[in-house]
C-alpha cells in the first residue's frame, strides 16, 4: 500500500475496479487512492462512471470485481468489498457523510432535525443530537433558521443543511456529487467555499463528482474518466504532498 | 395519436409498475365483489313479505352506501399510484407539449382502466363467493340463490366502480402537479383548527340531549332503526370533523416525546398532513364506530324481541341484526385494509427517491419503514380507541350502560377494534419501500 511522507496509508484505496451495467462498461480496472485531508474532484464526460465510482467508493454499489480499502487512523481497516449490505449501510452513516446535488433533505423535518438525524441513527439522544446540530448549523451561517421546514430554505441554505448534515457526525471522509449543480454561480461558489472549509479545512478527506472545471479546480487533485477508465490525474499546484495525490 | 391509444401504451400491464397495478386491481376487484355480495343479498330482501321490507331494504341500502366512502378513498388513492408508477412517462409527455388536462385525462382513464379490469375481476370474486355468502341467513333461512344477481345489476354496478374511480381520480390528482420535469406531490402543510373540536363536542351534546329525550320510542323498532341510523350518520360527519384534529393532536405528543429517529420521523409525518393521515386510518375509525353502534345494537334487540313477535317475520330480527353487523364490519375491514395497502403503496412511490437515497446517505430501510409503520398505526390507533369512547358516549343514552356493557357489546367491540388494527398492520406490508421499490429498478 502507498504512503504519504508521514508514512501514513492511503485513507481509501481502490484497487483494479470493474463495474459493468448489460453491455456497458461504467469501471474499467481504476485504481485511486486518496489521503487524508485531500479534496478530490472526479471529472469526465456524461456516462463515464464518474457517479458509479463515487457509489463505489462510498459502499453505496459494490464493484463486479476489485477491491477497496478503507483506512481511517485509529481504526481498524475495513475491506468494504466484503461487507455485506447492512454493514455497509453501517458503515456509510458511521464513518462518510454524503452531499448529493438533490441535498436529499427529509421535507417533513426542521434544518435542525434533518441534521440531528444523522446523530440519532447513530444512537445519540434526541437532546444532545439536537444540540450539536443547532451548533453546526450555526457554525455555517444557518443561525436562527434551525426550526424552518425544507421548503422553507432556499437551494443554498438547503445545501448547507446537507453539508452540516455530513460533517456533524465527525465522518473523516465526505462523498458529494454535483453538490453545486443545482445552484447558481454564485451560491455555488459559497456553498464549495463551505464544503471545503468543514472537509479538508478541518483535516478531512473529500471525494466530488463535478462537470464544472471550476470547481474541480478548487480541489486539490483532479481525476479524469473516460469510458470507466482513468485518463489523468492531476495534483493542484498548490496542493501539498501530504494533503494530495500519491500515486 | 389519441388519448385513448396513448392511456393504453402507459397503463398496460408491465414489469416495471406490476405491483402498483396488481395491487390496485386487486382492492378494486374487493371492493366490487363486496358491492355486488352486499347488493346480492340486499336484492334477496325484495322477496321478503311488505312488512319486512319495510325494515330490511332501508337497512341494505345503508350498508351500500357505507361502501361508497372508501370506494372513493380508493379511487382517489389508486389514481395517484398510478400517475406515480407512471410518473416519468408523464412527465415526458409534458416535456413534449401535452397540456396539464391531457395528462390529466390519461391518468383519470388508466384509473378508469384499472378499476374496469379490478370489476371484472370482482365480478369472478363475486359469483366464487357466492356460495358461501349465499348461506349467511336472514329471516331463518339461508340467502341462497336469491344472492345471484340479474345481468342488469351487475353491469351497472361495474359502470358505477368504474365511474366512481375515475370521478375520485380526478379529485386525487388535483393533489399532484406533474411537470415536465417530475411530478410532484403539492406541499401544503393545514392545521385543523380547534373549532373542529367544538363543533363537534357541541355536536355530541346536542345529540345526547335528543337521545336522551327518546327514551319512550326505543321499545318501537322503527324508533330504534330510526336512531341508530340517524345517529350513525351523524357519527360518521362527526369523524371526518374532528378525525384531522385528533390526528395533529396525537402527531404533536408524539413530537415532544419521539426518541428514536423512526419515532420523531413519525411524528412529522402524521403532522406533515394531518388531513391525508385520518383519510388513511379513517376506515379504522369508522369500524371501531360501527362495532359500539352495531353491538349495542345487537344487544338491544335481543332484549327487545318478545313473545309477541313469536311466528312473525319479527321473531327472527334481532338475529338478523346481528348477523348484518358482523357482515357490515367485514365489509369495513376489508375496505379499511385495501384503502391503507393502496395509499401507503402510494406514499412509498411519492417517496421512493428520498428513500433511496436515505438510504445512500445510511439510513436503514429499516428506520424508514418503522417510521412509516409508526406514520400509519399512531393515528389507527387513536382513531380505533377515540372513536369507540366517543360512539360510546353517544350511544350511551340509547341503549344504556347495562347494554354498552353486556358481554355481547364489549367482545364486539373490542374484537372489532383489534381485528381493524391487526388488518391495516398486515395491509402496509406491501408498501415496505425496500420490497416495493426493488420492483421499479
Amino acid at each position: 500500500m502507498l504512503e504519504n511522507s508521514l508514512g501514513q496509508p492511503p485513507v481509501l484505496a481502490a484497487h483494479g475496479l470493474y463495474r459493468s451495467f448489460g453491455s456497458t462498461t461504467a469501471l474499467n480496472g481504476v485504481d485511486l487512492q486518496i489521503s487524508l485531508g485531500q479534496s478530490l474532484a472526479i471529472m469526465g464526460p456524461s456516462g463515464s462512471g464518474k457517479s458509479t465510482l463515487l457509489h463505489a467508493l462510498a459502499g453505496i454499489e459494490l464493484p463486479d470485481a476489485g477491491s477497496i480499502m478503507l483506512n481511517i487512523p485509529g481504526r481498524a481497516p475495513v475491506d468494504i468489498q466484503g461487507l455485506k449490505d447492512k454493514a455497509r449501510t453501517r458503515l456509510r452513516r458511521e464513518s462518510f457523510g454524503f452531499v448529493f446535488q438533490s441535498g436529499l433533505l427529509i421535507p417533513e423535518l426542521t434544518a435542525e432535525e434533518n441534521v440531528a438525524m444523522a446523530l440519532m441513527i447513530n444512537g445519540v439522544p434526541r437532546n444532545a443530537a439536537i444540540s450539536s446540530a443547532g451548533a453546526a448549523l450555526a457554525e455555517l451561517g444557518l443561525a436562527g433558521m434551525e426550526q424552518r421546514r425544507i421548503g422553507q430554505l432556499s437551494g443554498g441554505q438547503q445545501q448547507r443543511v446537507a453539508i452540516a448534515r455530513a460533517q456533524v457526525t465527525g465522518a473523516m471522509m465526505v462523498f458529494a456529487d454535483e453538490p453545486t449543480g443545482a445552484l447558481d454561480s454564485t451560491t455555488g461558489f459559497e456553498v464549495l467555499e463551505i464544503l471545503l472549509q468543514c472537509t479538508v479545512g478541518a483535516g478531512k478527506s473529500l471525494v466530488m463528482v463535478t462537470h464544472d472545471p471550476n470547481v474541480a479546480a478548487r480541489c486539490d487533485r483532479v481525476v479524469q474518466l473516460q469510458d470507466g477508465q482513468l485518463i489523468s490525474d492531476s495534483l493542484h499546484p498548490s496542493a501539498t504532498v501530504d494533503g494530495g495525490a500519491q500515486k | 395519436m389519441n388519448i385513448l391509444h396513448l392511456s393504453w401504451m402507459l397503463g398496460r400491464p408491465a414489469k416495471s409498475r406490476l405491483a402498483p397495478q396488481v395491487l390496485t386491481a386487486s382492492a378494486y376487484a374487493m371492493v366490487s365483489a363486496i358491492l355486488l355480495i352486499v347488493l346480492g343479498g340486499a336484492y334477496s330482501f325484495t322477496s321478503f313479505e311488505s312488512a319486512a321490507q319495510g325494515m330490511y331494504l332501508p337497512l341494505a341500502a345503508f350498508a351500500v352506501v357505507l361502501l361508497v366512502v372508501p370506494l372513493l378513498v380508493l379511487g382517489s388513492a389508486a389514481a395517484r399510484l398510478s400517475a406515480r408508477s407512471n410518473d416519468r412517462a408523464l412527465s415526458s409527455l409534458r416535456l413534449l407539449g401535452a397540456t396539464g388536462a391531457q395528462i390529466g385525462l390519461v391518468a383519470v382513464l388508466q384509473a378508469a382502466g384499472t378499476a374496469l379490469a379490478g370489476a371484472l375481476a370482482g365480478i369472478v370474486l363475486y359469483l366464487l363467493a357466492a356460495p358461501l355468502a349465499s348461506l349467511i341467513p336472514f329471516q331463518g333461512a339461508p340467502i341462497g340463490s336469491a344472492i345471484y344477481l340479474p345481468l342488469w345489476v351487475l353491469a351497472i354496478a361495474v359502470v358505477a366502480v368504474v365511474l366512481l374511480s375515475a370521478g375520485s381520480a380526478a379529485a386525487g390528482l388535483r393533489k399532484l402537479v406533474i411537470t415536465p420535469l417530475a411530478v410532484a406531490t403539492r406541499s401544503t402543510v393545514p392545521t385543523p383548527s380547534w373549532l373542529r373540536a367544538v363543533i363537534t363536542l357541541a355536536g355530541i351534546l346536542v345529540l345526547y340531549m335528543v337521545f336522551s329525550n327518546m327514551g319512550q320510542f326505543v321499545q318501537s323498532i322503527a324508533a330504534i332503526i330510526a336512531v341508530v341510523v340517524g345517529g350513525f350518520g351523524f357519527g360518521l360527519l362527526v369523524m371526518n370533523l374532528v378525525g384531522p384534529y385528533l390526528v395533529a393532536k396525537v402527531g404533536k405528543a408524539k413530537l415532544r416525546k419521539a426518541r428514536t429517529p423512526q419515532e420523531l420521523l413519525a411524528a412529522r409525518m402524521i403532522l406533515e398532513s394531518p388531513a391525508e393521515s385520518w383519510r388513511q386510518v379513517s376506515g379504522v375509525a369508522m369500524a371501531s364506530f360501527v362495532a359500539v353502534v352495531g353491538g349495542s345494537g345487537a344487544a338491544l334487540m335481543e332484549l327487545t324481541g318478545s313473545e309477541l313477535d313469536q311466528g312473525t317475520w319479527l321473531e327472527h330480527v334481532p338475529a338478523d341484526v346481528t348477523t348484518g353487523v358482523l357482515v357490515t364490519l367485514a365489509i369495513s375491514f376489508i375496505c379499511v385494509a385495501a384503502s391503507a395497502a393502496i395509499s401507503q403503496s402510494a406514499s412509498t412511490l411519492d417517496r421512493a427517491e428520498l428513500y433511496r437515497g436515505l438510504n445512500r446517505l445510511g439510513m436503514p430501510y429499516e428506520t424508514m419503514n418503522a417510521a412509516r409503520t409508526k406514520s400509519i398505526m399512531i393515528p389507527a390507533l387513536a382513531a380505533s380507541i377515540g372513536f369507540a369512547i366517543a360512539s360510546t358516549v353517544l350511544v350511551l343514552p340509547l341503549a344504556g350502560a347495562a347494554i354498552l356493557l353486556k358481554p355481547l357489546t364489549v367482545i364486539t367491540v373490542i374484537v372489532s377494534v383489534l381485528l381493524g388494527l391487526l388488518l391495516v398492520r398486515g395491509a402496509i406490508l406491501v408498501a415496505d419501500p425496500r420490497k416495493l421499490l426493488a420492483t421499479r429498478e
